[in-house]
Formats: structure tokens, C-alpha cells, sequence
């Protein structure tokens, strides 16, 4: 120590000051590492909290992605105003861009009033000579006029707007009238006609008097056929004139022909709708139904909504209700049920109009008007107008809407509704759909056609999301943990050397490797193997299980011939040996248990026909079986190694004063390493099932990717249970042997083809943003539970 | 080999708690995989008496000690030749479950080890894993063992509280309780002060003495004063030998070996 002391100043020499405060060179610490230090201090707090921002950037961005989907309708008065002098009744149209909308006040003429500027001009109707007008009614969809006459004869011409465009000036909407047929249909006057064209179907029918019950009784109806070649349309043919009336056996509000031509909706003055369609070329009415409870409620305006399967009627008392067509059974012919009501009107609702692009549908009494969405049932906007509303039409986006008001005038209203079908509604809960028997959550975000009903509901995603996570953790979690229990606290640990970098080679396993193996190797493999497979699933654990309790019967001074931890060796052979015996006996279980007759008496072992006809739930080959097996194996390597890492992380202290105390293998494992590790554990079961939620390609390549929760859609004999559908029981959607499709999966399977922007854009969003919050708040509790658990077992 | 026997011979197949030895180590010798630890140990214990093993570190106490209940069995690559009796059965007997003799043989390590669990639950281990436990047995056995290791007065109001809310003494006083509550044969102490201040050694030195009355104790210590105060045998042992085995007084004062007496004057470490 002395000698120390004496070396210090001279080794560093450094300068002894009279106050003797100066500090040796040799403790002070040099400027660059000092510098070094701030500045690596400096960049772990600036990483850090970019990594914070960056978290909640992409949050931000997520909400204000979907952030849109929630909100309502705006609609606000235009600017544009023209002073007409349009009477009561005159009909209003509005082209597809909304820029020329023309009025007709009794059908001659139509004045057209650009909204760019020009001088208002008025075109002649090409209607018949010397023919009075007796009903009109305009058909935007069609860019149709349809007029019945004093005369009895109907027919109908066309106002085609085109949009022009010429060098050095703005594009221009251009009108053009023609197309003209018109037809002898009735003996007096027509007072209301309707015509649709279905290609190479036709029809038009008109309301007249010659009825046998009084006035306006009478139905005629001309159907046309047209052969249709390669090189278009060829000659259109009449078909016999047809007389209806007696089969509406009553006075005619209304009549409605969609567009495929091939039934007509009558509206009695009893609103009675009575629905008449061709049975081998014969009119008959398939349905009459009440259209409101209230006898003494009068139809007064009655509408398709786009896409002709759904009819909006609108009743004296202000109610609006939604008629659509679907098959109250599963191969029944469709009949028209009351699907949907919207909130009332104070008053009578008089007109209509619906959108061309979506299910949107605008309903207005004199003084007020609702725009719904006919598809969620909901209320987009509402507003009323003064002075009062007695005409309305659409443009082609429903975008813009013009309206006579009482006042003569026509004005717009120019309307914002981005994402009219979206909502917590339509993503949340079941909805009766177009076609459907009932109401039902379902994902179906395009179609083939213009006028399909887009299906948003994420629900049976977030269900497909927790079906494909639960059966892989059913199935990944045992595994795991008791490998990482034996691997840690029985196995030698020589062998823990191989077995654990083995297992983390496993963890980096690309994704896609096992989802290509799930569905081309392994689905078909195990499809018609089911049965095997069960019973290994049964037989091995029951004979490991017998095996280990034969074990401990054996005298000691045998088992002690083992070395520990080396059982497994007898161990295995009798398992492999197990599952070949099982896999093997599949087909004769089948041959035994899973008999089913079929339609035509013969009887058949196979379990995938009998597991749909014993439970009523569909079996496919995808499915969360194959799921979860191969989904498991992606998860087994993560909970393995981070369960292995907290199960050796145990103390040997405690390991010893386990041991000492004459506890056997299972009994340190069980009262003291499984609790002192368990906050390990559970984060390591945590972070698997954080795997399993947001793991993609296995789920997208062999699960089938149906976003069904009712079963009942792929049903193939129908439910022995006697269930209707959506009566399905919620354990219905946990079937193992049908597909899922998971949020994960839809994102990466319908992202690619969604607009910028648009709803459906915004709806994957949406599902990213679900998919956030459910392992936000699974992370959340998990690491709550985690501290508890670690407070409890707390070492020192 | 310098062994005295300061007591009886053995009677192999007398009762539980009155055998004049239980154990008896004839010609052991204990290898680390190459590496030999213990060369031809012979010795006896004497019942309810205290048994101390003094040495250097590294001299094969500990070693000889761990094997007295086979904890040693789980190290990768031991064996051993000679053999250790308890009451005449030898304990690598094919026959012997080690799960039982290590209820006979209880053990306190040099750190205290209490798990993490209730005092209660730390106390009533042994008997759990043996598949005992009515109720009133467990109580019946905490409170024994808490006033067995004279630890009763200090936490008989906070029985469910954790074990790690006690001082370090208490700690090692609750892990002989526990390592008592099966009711042993014997008990193995392997430096159970060393992680100890004073106040606390001297305690579980009193609860030693106390212990001595039922209990045959095997101590390994480090601490030479430890060892003249509790103990009635001392064993010395150098380099994996058994250098002395003697009355503890006879070791101290007059020992017949130049190394013992190196040994304990300090003269060599």
C-alpha cells in the first residue's frame, strides 16, 4: 500500500497545486470518450423516439385512412337556380354527369337547361301524331321516356346524352332524341306504362281500364324476342298481346318491370304488391303480399333501388320500406319479403329517385328529404326544403341532384357521400342482403356487375381471424411448452445443444413454404385420412400416458438401469410405431363409425360426406384443421425457444432445495420451475399467439379464404338439426373442417386490387386497423398478467 | 488413513432416531469426470451429534457432503467407487429410490434457497410432494418447524406472506425449518452461515445446538471458531483426503497430524 501511494504522482505527473485541488491526469477522463459518450446518449434517445413516432405515425396514418368510412352524407343547395314555369306533375330528368337536366310538362316537349351557361333549348318528343299523352314516366337507369296515350298505345322513346369532346373546348354534354316504339296495347287509356329491356327479352305493359274490376283493372302486357347473333340485335318479334287483369283482380297504383324482363310488380290501390313472373311461357302470380300493416296506409311512390331486386315503397303514413327478391329456402323460386324499413317521414313520401352507382336511394315528401342506403338501412342524410319539393332526379353518381320545387323553380343539390356503405353497421353487424333468406355477416367486397351489393362486413374476418389463431395455439401450445419442459429440465443437456439452434433454424422457415406445403401436400393428404388422424390424435398421448404409468411400476433397480432423461429412446419406437397402427386402422374406423347412405341407397364409409350430414357443417379440404397443423408449426419454434430460455432461467438453487427436499422430476417441474418461470412462459405463449393473429401466407394459401360465419351458405344436404339459417349456433363457426379467411389474409389478398380512396380501400385499412387493436390489447393484458405474474415469483 | 472412532460401532437395524450411526462411508472415492475429488474415504457419523467437515476450499467437504444424499447424481460425468451406507442399505443400492432417501437425508444449502412462495407453502413442500396434508397436519407441521428452527415468534402473524419479505437470516432459518418438516434422519448443513452476518450465524449456531437433541447433523463450514463451538466431530480434509477425524476438543487441542494442526493455526490456506 505504501509503496503505491509514493508511485502516484510521479507515474502521472500531474502538477500538485498549493490548494492541492488539481486532479491527477491519470483520473480524468478524456474529452472523446466524454464526447462519445453524449453523443451516443443523444442517439439512443433520438432512435428511440422516432421509433415512438414512427409507431404512432402509422397509427395516425391507419385512423386517417378509415377515418372517412364513418362519417354521414353532406348535402348543400348549388349556386345554379332556374326560374321555370313548371306545373304540377311535370317530370324532371338529369344526365349522367348532371349538367343538362331537361323538364317535360305533359311529354311533348322537353326543355333542356345547361347548367354551364348556355341558353336553355327545347327539343320535340318523337311521340305519335295526334296522340294525347295520358302517363309518362322517365327511366334514368335506361335513358328511357315511357308514355302511354289516350289511344291505348304505349311505348317509349329515348333521350341519349352524349358528352363531347372537341379540340379547345371543355368537354360538352350533347342530347339526342329517338329510339322510338310505341304500340297498341290497350282499348282506352293507359295510365301508367313500364317497359324494360332484357336483351334478347322484352316486355311492356300497360294499365288501362278494360279491366273486369273497374277502372284502371286492366293489365296488358307485350313481351318481345330478339335474336341476338355475333353482329348484335337481330329482328325483334311481338309476342301475342296478354291480358293480366284478372290476375291482379283489382285497381292498378303501380307497376314496375326490373330490367331482366321477366316478372312485373303490380301495386293494387289495396297496396297490395302482387308479384306476377312466367312459368313456361304463362304468366302467373308467384306472390301477393300487404305492403303495409297499417290498412289504412296508401302507396304513394314505389321505386327499384339499383340493381332491380330490391323495391323501396313509400306509404301515406311517411313510412319507407324495402321489399327485396330472395329464396325464403335454399332452391326455392325468389319471392319478394320485407327486408328493411327506414325511419319515417313526417309526411307523405311522393317522390324517388335512386342512384345508378350504388344502393343509395333518395326518398322526399313535399317538404323533406332522406337520402338511405338501402343495403345497411341506414340514414345518410336528411334535411328538408322550402318550399317544397315536386319533382327530383339524379345524375349517374349521385352526385348531384336537381328538384322542382313547389315554387316552379329548379334547383340543385350537390351531394358528398364518398363511402355510403360503409359503417359501424355494415361492419359489425349481420345484414340482409340482396338474395339472402336472412340477415348474416359476410365478405364480399366486389362482383362481376355494376349494380352488385358490396358485402363489407369484417366480423367473419375477425372470426377467421381468432378460428385460424385458437386451432393453431390448440395444437402449437402443448407441444411447445412440454418440448421446451423436456428439452430444459429431463433431457441431457448435450442434447439441448442440437435440439435448440434445430428449433430456431425451424422458427425462420419462410411462411410461404409451409403454406404451400399445408395445401398442396398436406390438405389432400389428410382429407380422406381423417379418421387416422384422429385416432392418432387420441392413440399416442393415451399410449404415452399408459407407457409412463407402466414405467413407474417397474422396480427401481430397473428403471435405474436407464439414464435419466434417455426413456425417450424406448420411448419413441412404441410412439412411431403407435401412429403408423393408427394411420393404418384409419380406414377400417371408417368402415365402422363414419358409414353414411347416399341419395341413391348406396352406403358409403367416408368421413367427408358423413361429417356434413351428421352435424349439418360443411367439410372442405382447406381447412382449420390443416390450418392450425401447419400454422402450429410456424409457432411451436418461437413458444419453444423463449419457453426453454425462462424454464432454464430458473435458478439450480431452487432446482437443488427441490430435489433435496425428495421431490421427484415432475414435481420440480410442476410446483417450482413451471411457476417461477411462468411470466417467461406466458410472454412466450403471448408472443406466439401474436405470431399466429398476424401470420399471412400460411392462411391465405390453405385455408380456402372463405369469409363465411354461417355455415349454412355451403351447405350440400341441409341441416339435420332442422335449422334455418342464421340459426345457427355461434359453435357452428368453430367447425374445424371448414376454411376461414383471416384479416390478415384479406389484406394481403385484396389489397392489390383496390382503388386509392375508395370504400372498399378504406375497409382493408380498417381490418389493418382491427387487426392492431386486437393484438394491441392482447399484448396490453398479456404484459399486465406478465408483471403479476412476475411479482408473484419475484426472485431475490 | 487416520480414522478415529470417538463412539459406538454400528448396529445396522436398529430403530429410526436411535441408530448409533446412520451413516457409514467405507473407501469412497468420487471423480469429476477425469478429475478425482475424494480418494478412499472411510468414517462414521455419530447419532444426534454434530459433525464437522473443516478444510480448504476445494478439498472434496462439499463434494462428500452432496453425496451423502446423491445430490451429486445430476452432474455430467460423475462415478465413484467404495460406498456410503445408511443404516447398513447401501445408497447406489439399484434398489434405493432416490426420491426417498432424500426424505431421510434433508439438506441446507450455503444460500439460503426459499421458494417463491408463502412462508406457509415453503414450510409444507416436503409434504406436498410427498402427497401428505390435511389441513391440520400441515399446520401442525409449520408450526413444529418454525419452532424447530426458532423462527415460530418471529413470523407466526405472517405465515402467507412471501418467503423473500424476511431478512436473510430468517431466510436461512425458514430453510431449515423446511428441510426439518419431513422429520429427516439426518440433516446436511453445507455452510449454512456463510452468506450470514454475525447476529444471524450465531442464531442458527444456538438453533444447531438445539437441533443436535433430534437430529444427527453433518456440517461443512469454513469457519474454524463455527466448528470448535457446535460441533462434538471435527473431520479434516486436504486435497480430497480425510486428513483427521476427531472429538472436536481432541482435534482443536492436541491433533495428531501436522497438517490438521497447520491447518487450523492457520498456518496454510
Amino acid at each position: 500500500m505504501k509503496q503505491r501511494r509514493s508511485d502516484n504522482p510521479k507515474s502521472t505527473g500531474a502538477t500538485r497545486s498549493g490548494k492541492g485541488n488539481v486532479v491527477p491526469e491519470r483520473f480524468l477522463v478524456s474529452k472523446g470518450t466524454l464526447r462519445f459518450d453524449r453523443f451516443m446518449t443523444q442517439a439512443i434517445q433520438v432512435g428511440g423516439l422516432v421509433v415512438v413516432l414512427a409507431v404512432f405515425g402509422i397509427f395516425a396514418f391507419i385512423l386517417s385512412v378509415i377515418w372517412p368510412l364513418f362519417g354521414g352524407a353532406e348535402a348543400a343547395e348549388g349556386d345554379t337556380m332556374f326560374e321555370l314555369e313548371a306545373s304540377e306533375g311535370a317530370i324532371l330528368g338529369l344526365d349522367d354527369w348532371g349538367e343538362l337536366p331537361f323538364v317535360t310538362d305533359g311529354g311533348r316537349e322537353l326543355v333542356f337547361h345547361p347548367v354551364d351557361g348556355r341558353e336553355p333549348f327545347l327539343r320535340e318528343a318523337p311521340l305519335p301524331d295526334g296522340a294525347e299523352v295520358s302517363s309518362l314516366r322517365h327511366d334514368p337507369g335506361a335513358q328511357r321516356i315511357v308514355a302511354g296515350f289516350e289511344d291505348g298505345r304505349a311505348g317509349f322513346f329515348e333521350v341519349r346524352y352524349t358528352m363531347e369532346f372537341e379540340e379547345g373546348r371543355d368537354r360538352r354534354v350533347e342530347v339526342e332524341l329517338g329510339g322510338e316504339e310505341w304500340f297498341e296495347v290497350a282499348g282506352g287509356p293507359v295510365h301508367a306504362a313500364a317497359y324494360a329491356d332484357g336483351g334478347s327479352n322484352k316486355l311492356l305493359a300497360a294499365v288501362h281500364d278494360g279491366g273486369e274490376s273497374g277502372a284502371r283493372s286492366g293489365l296488358a302486357v307485350v313481351g318481345f324476342h330478339q335474336q341476338r347473333g355475333l353482329l348484335g340485335g337481330g329482328r325483334i318479334e311481338a309476342m301475342p298481346k296478354e291480358e293480366l287483369g284478372h290476375l291482379v283482380g283489382g285497381p292498378i297504383a303501380e307497376i314496375l318491370i326490373p330490367a331482366t324482363a321477366d316478372m312485373i310488380f303490380v301495386a293494387t290501390d289495396q297496396c297490395e304488391l302482387v308479384f306476377l313472373a312466367q312459368d313456361r311461357g304463362e304468366w302467373t302470380v308467384r306472390q301477393r303480399m300487404r305492403m303495409f300493416d297499417n290498412p289504412e296506409t296508401r302507396l304513394k311512390t314505389l321505386g327499384f333501388a339499383l340493381g332491380d331486386n330490391s323495391i323501396v315503397a313509400g306509404g301515406s303514413g311517411g313510412e319507407v320500406r324495402v321489399f327485396s327478391l330472395f329464396p325464403p329456402e335454399p332452391g326455392e323460386p325468389r319471392t319478394l319479403g320485407l327486408t328493411k324499413e327506414f325511419p319515417g317521414l313526417s309526411d307523405a313520401p311522393v317522390l324517388f329517385a335512386a342512384s345508378r352507382r350504388n344502393k343509395t336511394v333518395f326518398i322526399a315528401s313535399e317538404n323533406e328529404l332522406l337520402i338511405g342506403y338501402t343495403t345497411t338501412e341506414t340514414v345518410r342524410w336528411r334535411g328538408s326544403v322550402e318550399p317544397g319539393l315536386a319533382a327530383l332526379a339524379l345524375n349517374g353518381r349521385g352526385s348531384s341532384a336537381a328538384f322542382l320545387d313547389t315554387a316552379g323553380r329548379m334547383r340543385f343539390f350537390e351531394i358528398n357521400d364518398p363511402h355510403p356503405e360503409a359503417g359501424m353497421r355494415a361492419f359489425f353487424s349481420p345484414i340482409w342482403y340482396e338474395g339472402f333468406s336472412g340477415p348474416r355477416f359476410s365478405w364480399q367486397s366486389g362482383g362481376a356487375t355494376d349494380d352488385f351489393e358490396s358485402k363489407l362486413s369484417i366480423t367473419p374476418l375477425i372470426v377467421g381471424s381468432l378460428k385460424g389463431t385458437a386451432y393453431a395455439m390448440l395444437f402449437a401450445m402443448p407441444i411447445a411448452i412440454l418440448a421446451a419442459i423436456f428439452t430444459a429440465h429431463v433431457l441431457h443437456p448435450s442434447w439441448k445443444r442440437v435440439i435448440k439452434p434445430t428449433m430456431e433454424i425451424m422458427a425462420s422457415l419462410p411462411s410461404v413454404v409451409l403454406g404451400f406445403l399445408a395445401a398442396i401436400w398436406l390438405a389432400p393428404l389428410v382429407e380422406y385420412r381423417m379418421p387416422g388422424v384422429f385416432l392418432m390424435m387420441v392413440g399416442i398421448p393415451i399410449v404415452v400416458v399408459v407407457i409412463g404409468y407402466a414405467w413407474s411400476w417397474l422396480p427401481v433397480h430397473l428403471r435405474s438401469r436407464l439414464p435419466t432423461g434417455l426413456e425417450l429412446v424406448l420411448l419413441l419406437p412404441v410412439v412411431l410405431g403407435v401412429g403408423w397402427l393408427c394411420w393404418r386402422l384409419g380406414p377400417v374406423v371408417e368402415q365402422w363409425l363414419f358409414v353414411v347412405e347416399m341419395p341413391d341407397g348406396e352406403k358409403v364409409a367416408d368421413f367427408t360426406v358423413w361429417w356434413p350430414q351428421w352435424t349439418g357443417l360443411p367439410f372442405s379440404q382447406r381447412n382449420s384443421f390443416v390450418v392450425g397443423f401447419m400454422m402450429g408449426f410456424a409457432v411451436i419454434p418461437i413458444i419453444f425457444t423463449i419457453t426453454e430460455d425462462a424454464l432454464s432461467n430458473v435458478p439450480p438453487s431452487l432446482l437443488a432445495a427441490s430435489r433435496a427436499l425428495g421431490a421427484t422430476r415432475w414435481q420440480v417441474i410442476s410446483t417450482v420451475v413451471l411457476p417461477v418461470a411462468s411470466a417467461g412462459v406466458f410472454s412466450a405463449v403471448m408472443i406466439g399467439l401474436g405470431r399466429a393473429v398476424g401470420e399471412t401466407m400460411i392462411v391465405v394459401m390453405a385455408t380456402g379464404n372463405t369469409a363465411i360465419m354461417d355455415p349454412s351458405n355451403n351447405l350440400i344436404f341441409g341441416s339435420p338439426f332442422g335449422l334455418g339459417s342464421g340459426e345457427f349456433p355461434l359453435a357452428a363457426q368453430w367447425n374445424p373442417f371448414d376454411g376461414m379467411r383471416t384479416l390478415a389474409a384479406n389484406i394481403a389478398v385484396e389489397l392489390p386490387e383496390a382503388a386509392q380512396g375508395s370504400t372498399h380501400y378504406r375497409t382493408l385499412f380498417l381490418g389493418a386497423f382491427v387487426l392492431f387493436v386486437m393484438t394491441f390489447a392482447l399484448n396490453t393484458v398479456a404484459e399486465v398478467l406478465r408483471q403479476r405474474l412476475r411479482e408473484k415469483f419475484k426472485l431475490v | 488413513m487416520t480414522t478415529s472412532q470417538p463412539e459406538a460401532t454400528p448396529t445396522p437395524n436398529s430403530a429410526v432416531g436411535h441408530d448409533p450411526a446412520f451413516i457409514e462411508v467405507e473407501r469412497f472415492s468420487f471423480w469429476y469426470g477425469a478429475a478425482q475429488a475424494l480418494f478412499d474415504i472411510s468414517l462414521e457419523f455419530p447419532e444426534r451429534r454434530i459433525t464437522a467437515f473443516i478444510g480448504p476450499s476445494g478439498c472434496g467437504k462439499s463434494t462428500l457432503l452432496r453425496n451423502l444424499n446423491r445430490m451429486n447424481d445430476l452432474i455430467d460425468g460423475v462415478r465413484h467407487e467404495g460406498d456410503i451406507r445408511l443404516d447398513g442399505t447401501s445408497l447406489y443400492d439399484p434398489a434405493v429410490e432416490v426420491i426417498s432417501l432424500r426424505k431421510r437425508v434433508g439438506m441446507v444449502f450455503q444460500k439460503y434457497n426459499p421458494f417463491p412462495k408463502s412462508i406457509y407453502e415453503n414450510i409444507v413442500f416436503p409434504l406436498r410432494v410427498a402427497g401428505r396434508g390435511s389441513r391440520s397436519e400441515l399446520d401442525e407441521t409449520v408450526e413444529r418447524s418454525l419452532r424447530g428452527a426458532a423462527l415460530w415468534d418471529e413470523v407466526k402473524d405472517k405465515l402467507h406472506e412471501s418467503a423473500y419479505s424476511l431478512s436473510g437470516g430468517q431466510q436461512q432459518r425458514l430453510c431449515i425449518a423446511r428441510a426439518i418438516a419431513n422429520r429427516p434422519q439426518i440433516l446436511l448443513m453445507d455452510e449454512p452461515c456463510a452468506a450470514l452476518d454475525p447476529v444471524a450465524t450465531l442464531k442458527i449456531e444456538e438453533l444447531m445446538m438445539e437441533l443436535r437433541k433430534e437430529y444427527t447433523i453433518v456440517i461443512v463450514t469454513h469457519n474454524m471458531q463455527q466448528a470448535g463451538r457446535c460441533s462434538d466431530h471435527t473431520a479434516f480434509f486436504y486435497l480430497g483426503r480425510l486428513i483427521e477425524y476427531a472429538p472436536t476438543l481432541q482435534l482443536f487441542e492436541s491433533p495428531a497430524k501436522e497438517q490438521t494442526e497447520a491447518y487450523i493455526s492457520g498456518r496454510f490456506s
